[in-house]
């Protein structure tokens, strides 16, 4: 791959790549996580892939404590580590210069740094390793993040690489981008998968931080200029945010009407909780669940109710 | 969690587990009554063919061997009991009611008595044996053989260097498991009949076969006279006992049906009793006959010898075809009644429990495995895909009959239907990971390469494991070395000792490795062990080759194989003209062996972020209080996940072995192919092995076949499937099965598109050219294992819409949720 002297040089901050994924999009695929988001969703099961630049984490479970090692301690220059009660680290981050040569220094990966400059040359790399899979599977690639319209050129690259490569490409957006960027990418997939979490402006802006308008705007211009272009539409199910029949009526009934649409509801869950605490977090969920039968219950009634479920 | 082949769980508990709660019987309440009723039996042992074998034995001393066998079987055949069990539609047994094991003195009979005493109170799977019988194996059986068995002539023929890599040298029965012999505690290699022989012909036809050859044999030849006169004598002899003990069959079932009051079960027996006169001698003229004669001759094939992990069943829907597509044309026969017969063969196998004396043989086979693989699937004798209805009805019936046997094996090829490719996924859904797939773009061109013929390589059955068999084309049945390449690498680091072993000098001295001062150094060193262990198993398998022939005979097995039929030379012989002889070596630790390397080159002497001082100071510790070593070497690169540097040296170890066996199993005449197959045994082989560069402690199990090292696959299938795909040399024909297990959770499998991505992921594994997968559906007991003992869980990803994690990362509610979800979506 090396040998390709036109691959771009272009570089994007990737906090993830995860083979095997079967839940996004089409075939076997892999999913490229850039960093940086424009929302800050309360159920974000990523949390790590909301600010743009490479950020700690530090997971206690993996540490050895410090009756045996502490060289994280050891090699921070601003002194923002310290032993805490338990033996444990404790980091205060606001003295985190982001060097991390603690996650250099620590030999049990509890300090670690999520978001990486990659090339596109090396992200490619490791997507088409899986290019067997791909070919038999109808799969390919899934750039997710994070936004990955927050980073727009990278984006760009990585979709133009993988379709000279003829690996099938996609996009999860939240759709909270600008409209040159997101038709630019457009331009180039046959299928885009899009969130839309509430109709509600206010409510959409207390749960994610962002209005919906420009999201909404963007929807609508991206089914009206891209007829050709299949959207997924991705409802994740958050309780007290959309979780009645009401409220995903709502959405369901906004696509009516719009060709070339399938939907998916997808039920809160809580596995990203932990990732909050190794960030040094509050998780903005608390204990709130979504039970399993109501989750069945509502997606058995959109998809008796609205076509298109996928 | 299954390791290794999946019926290897340990199948009492799996059994009573599946009892317990699944009692749907789909309407076929027999089969299901008779396992009902067995599984809560403990297994006894049945003295009968040991008792009557070494009676005849004692008599025929001095006489060519292969008719000393066909004798005793002969004695066997007239003298032990026979059997039809209430409800079974199909007569035979080679043993007592309920569940049960024979002996087979051959191999063990000078250590028999010392065994049988021991056996009731043994803690792991205890076996009955009554008083009475006891006292025929400690007075009559084991005395005759002390000095006669085979593994006693092995001990003696060994020399001292190569002795003290496979023996306690103080006391051979204890195996070192470092170049460890498998050819003493089973007479020969898993095999395969060539079953559609017997169905097909009938005995009768090879007797007549073998007098024809006898009528025409030069009546002044020495050679003819002697040898191929008397292998033509066995031959008969054998025919005719086992057509004798058939119709012993067919006089019970009469007797039988004459004191029956139900008429429907009289009739049953009557129906038996027909069947029993008329095969094995006769070709079977339906598919209730063909099924009573596969049965008659799978099970003397137990009596004549000790087949290593049994003998398989071959293509099971190919053989049968005919039979069942005239029976149901011709309205005789529904699907119904065929799961029913097949059910009834299933819980047949099950009570015969393979029992293991010796403790090496034990170890190897830990709950008494054993894989009576069926073949399904492939291609025909001229390429074109095989499948046909019955392919389907042997996967609906391991959907639906709950029991481990047989071991299910589809063969799977670029051209496989649809339907097959959907049915398979469908059935390893169901959760026990059947069946296992093997791959025929790598199994067929690897055959041609040793010289097989298009239609015999291309009709290939599954053996055992993942070994693949041409029933009437090889003639290699010797078991082979199981070479355990981490004690190599723990020679190096200690320059020729084993920790368990203390000071004795096993392996070769080549240094005290703190002062080597290069990579290449050091591995140089581990080549020279490496080469040595090879170099011993060779010496060991050329011994082997040439011994098991003086104390070893199979009729059956040698009459069922057209080579050595034309030949006239029984199977164990060291070469059968035209035979294809395919033997191996095993590669057992590869993912430990990798990943250790991978710690000595790059913490070691690239990153030098260990000193080997640390490193070997923290070993020997076993770890404890070296928690940031463990840590540091833990999370090295690892094989099995992808990555280009750990799968940079893996390619190299199989290259290695490759090309040693490239230049010497050519004068052994023999393909000794390098194969990863390891059934249970990566646990007693690291019962042997100190703790490892890799972070593994010590007498934990190793690296299980072509897998990653536990705990090491956090990259998920994908990168484990390309992992060995990179690490294979495909410009080596000596290379063979790799054994490669997988897991998966439930949710990557939901529902239809849960399966039409497995179906790809199939088809991927295909391309690559891998030979064997099978996938351990992870289900409810190893979230809660992982949850237990998370260092050994690492890599288990769960993975749900738009989310992956750790299952260990999660705390501890969270796992809980998800413990409480698989419930909810393991199929």
């Amino acid at each position: 791959m090396e040998g390709f002297a036109t691959v771009s040089t272009s570089t994007g901050c990737v906090f993830n790549i995860q083979h095997y994924s079967v839940h996004d999009g089409p075939g076997i695929r892999t999913i490229v996580f850039l960093k940086g988001c424009p929302l800050r969703c309360r159920w974000c099961c990523n949390p790590e892939s909301q600010i743009a630049a490479p950020e700690l984490a530090y997971n206690p479970n993996k540490c050895i404590g410090s009756s045996e090692c502490h060289r994280c301690k050891d090699v921070c220059p601003t002194g923002g580590i310290s032993v805490g009660d338990n033996g444990k680290i404790v980091i205060d981050r606001t003295r985190c210069a982001a060097c991390f040569q603690c996650v250099e220094a620590c030999p049990s990966k509890a300090m670690h740094v999520f978001g990486r400059e990659m090339s596109v040359a090396e992200v490619i790399k490791i997507v088409e390793a899986d290019n067997a899979f791909y070919s038999r599977s109808g799969g390919g690639l899934t750039i997710s993040g994070g936004e990955p319209l927050m980073q727009p050129a990278f984006t760009l690259e990585l979709i133009k690489e993988s379709l000279r490569r003829r690996i099938d490409v996609t996009i999860e957006t939240c759709g909270f981008a600008d409209w040159q960027h997101l038709a630019e990418v457009a331009r180039h997939l046959k299928l885009i998968l899009f969130d839309i979490k509430s109709l509600n402006a206010e409510k959409h802006k207390s749960y994610t931080g962002v209005s919906n308008e420009r999201i909404l705007a963007n929807f609508k211009r991206l089914r009206s200029e891209f007829p050709d272009l299949h959207i997924l539409v991705r409802i994740p199910l958050i309780p007290g945010l959309n979780d009645t029949e009401e409220e995903i009526a709502e959405i369901l009934g906004f696509l009516q009407g719009m060709q070339n649409i399938t939907y998916e509801l997808l039920p809160y869950h809580r596995m990203g909780q932990s990732k909050y605490e190794f960030l040094g977090r509050p998780y903005p969920m608390a204990d709130v669940k979504l039970g399993d039968e109501r989750a069945k219950a509502l997606k058995d009634w959109a998809r008796a109710t609205y076509p298109g479920a996928k | 969690m299954a390791e290794c082949c999946a019926v290897l769980s340990p199948h009492e508990q799996r059994l009573q587990e599946e009892m317990a709660g699944k009692c749907q019987d789909f309407g076929r309440p027999r089969a299901f009554g008779i396992l009902r009723e067995i599984i809560t039996k403990k297994p006894k042992i049945d003295i009968e063919r040991a008792k009557y074998f070494t009676e005849s034995m004692k008599t025929t001393e001095g006489q060519p061997l292969m008719l000393r066998w066909a004798k005793a079987m002969r004695h066997i055949a007239e003298n032990c009991t026979v059997y039809i069990d209430d409800n079974q539609l199909i007569a035979g047994r080679v043993g007592k009611q309920g569940r049960y094991g024979i002996l087979y003195p051959e191999l063990d009979g000078d250590f028999l008595d010392l065994a049988i005493e021991q056996l009731p109170n043994r803690v792991e799977s205890p076996f009955e044996i009554t008083p009475e019988d006891a006292r025929v194996i400690i007075e009559d059986v084991a005395p005759y053989w002390k000095g006669k068995t085979y593994h006693e002539a092995l001990a003696k023929a060994l020399p001292n260097e190569t002795l003290k890599l496979t023996y306690d040298p103080k006391d051979p029965l204890k195996s070192r498991f470092i170049v460890n012999e498998t050819s003493s505690f089973r007479s020969s290699i898993q095999w395969v009949h060539d079953y559609e022989k017997v169905l097909q012909r009938g005995l009768k036809s090879i007797k007549e076969e073998a007098q024809k050859k006898l009528a025409e044999l030069d009546p002044l030849s020495p050679v003819d006279q002697m040898d191929k006169a008397t292998f033509l004598q066995a031959v008969i002899i054998d025919c005719d006992a086992i057509i004798h003990w058939a119709k012993r069959h067919a006089a019970l079932a009469l007797e039988k049906a004459n004191v029956e009051t139900d008429p429907k079960r009289k009739q049953e027996l009557l129906d038996m009793a027909e069947r029993c006169a008329w095969v094995p001698e006769n070709p079977a003229r339906n598919f209730r006959e063909a099924v009573q004669s596969q049965w008659f001759i799978q099970m003397w094939s137990r009596v004549e010898q000790k087949t290593g992990t049994i003998i398989s069943n071959g293509r099971m829907d190919q053989y049968f075809y005919p039979f069942y597509k005239k029976d149901v044309a011709e309205g005789r026969l529904t699907d119904q009644d065929v799961l029913e017969l097949l059910e009834c063969m299933w819980v047949g196998m099950a009570q015969f429990i393979d029992l293991y004396i010796s403790p090496t043989g034990g170890a190897f086979n830990e709950g008494y495995a054993h894989w009576e693989a069926v073949t399904i699937g492939g291609q025909t004798k001229d390429g074109r895909d095989a499948t046909n209805e019955l392919t389907y009805l042997f996967l609906k019936d391991k959907r639906e009959f709950p029991l481990h046997y047989p071991d299910l094996a589809a063969r799977i090829h670029t051209r496989a239907p649809e339907r097959f490719l959907y049915e398979v996924a469908e059935t390893i859904k169901e959760g026990s990971g059947f069946p296992k797939l093997i791959n025929d773009e790598e199994v067929i061109p690897l055959l041609l390469a040793k010289g097989a013929k298009f239609e015999d390589a291309y009709d290939y059955a599954v053996s055992g494991c993942s070994e693949c068999r041409m029933p009437n084309v090889e003639t290699y049945t010797s078991p082979c070395a199981y070479i355990n390449f981490p004690a190599a690498l723990e020679m190096t680091i200690y320059n020729g000792k084993m920790k368990l072993q203390g000071d004795e000098i096993i392996g070769l001295q080549t240094g005290d490795p703190r002062t080597f001062k290069t990579w290449d150094e050091f591995w140089n060193a581990y080549l020279a062990q490496h080469t040595n262990f090879l170099k011993h198993a060779f010496i060991q398998q050329h011994i082997i080759n040439n011994l098991r022939g003086k104390h070893f005979a199979w009729p059956l097995g040698t009459m069922l194989n057209d080579t050595c039929m034309n030949a006239m030379m029984d199977i164990h012989q060291p070469h059968i003209p035209n035979g294809i002889d395919l033997g191996y070596f095993e590669l057992m630790g590869y993912g430990t062996l990798v990943d250790s390397l991978v710690v000595i080159k790059k913490l070691v002497y690239e990153d030098k972020k260990l000193s080997m001082d640390e490193l070997i100071r923290a070993m020997e510790a076993n770890f404890e209080g070296n928690e940031v070593v463990r840590q540091m070497v833990a999370n090295a690169p690892k094989y099995g996940t992808n990555d280009e540097y750990a799968d940079a040296i893996a390619k190299e170890i199989d290259r290695k072995c490759l090309e040693f066996t490239r230049k010497y199993s050519k004068e052994l005449g023999i393909h000794l192919d390098l194969r990863l197959v390891p059934f249970t045994s990566h646990v007693p082989f690291g019962k042997v092995v100190s703790a490892t560069p890799n972070g593994r402690k010590a007498y934990t199990p190793l690296s299980d076949g072509a897998s990653a090292s536990q705990g090491c696959d956090a990259k998920g299938p994908t990168a484990v499937l390309i992992s060995n795909y990179n690490t294979k040399n495909y410009d080596f024909r000596e290379r063979a099965a790799r054994l490669l297990n997988i897991k998966f959770s439930p949710v990557t499998m939901a529902g239809e598109e849960g399966t039409r991505k497995l179906v790809s992921f199939i088809k991927t594994w295909c391309d690559l050219k891998l030979w064997h997968i099978q996938f351990n559906v992870i289900n409810k007991a190893t979230l809660l294992a992982a949850k237990k003992d998370p260092e050994k869980y690492r890599g288990l990803i769960v993975r749900i819409a738009g989310y992956s994690a750790y299952f260990t990362d999660l705390s501890p509610d969270l796992q809980d949720d998800l413990i409480a979800r698989t419930e909810h979506t393991t199929v």
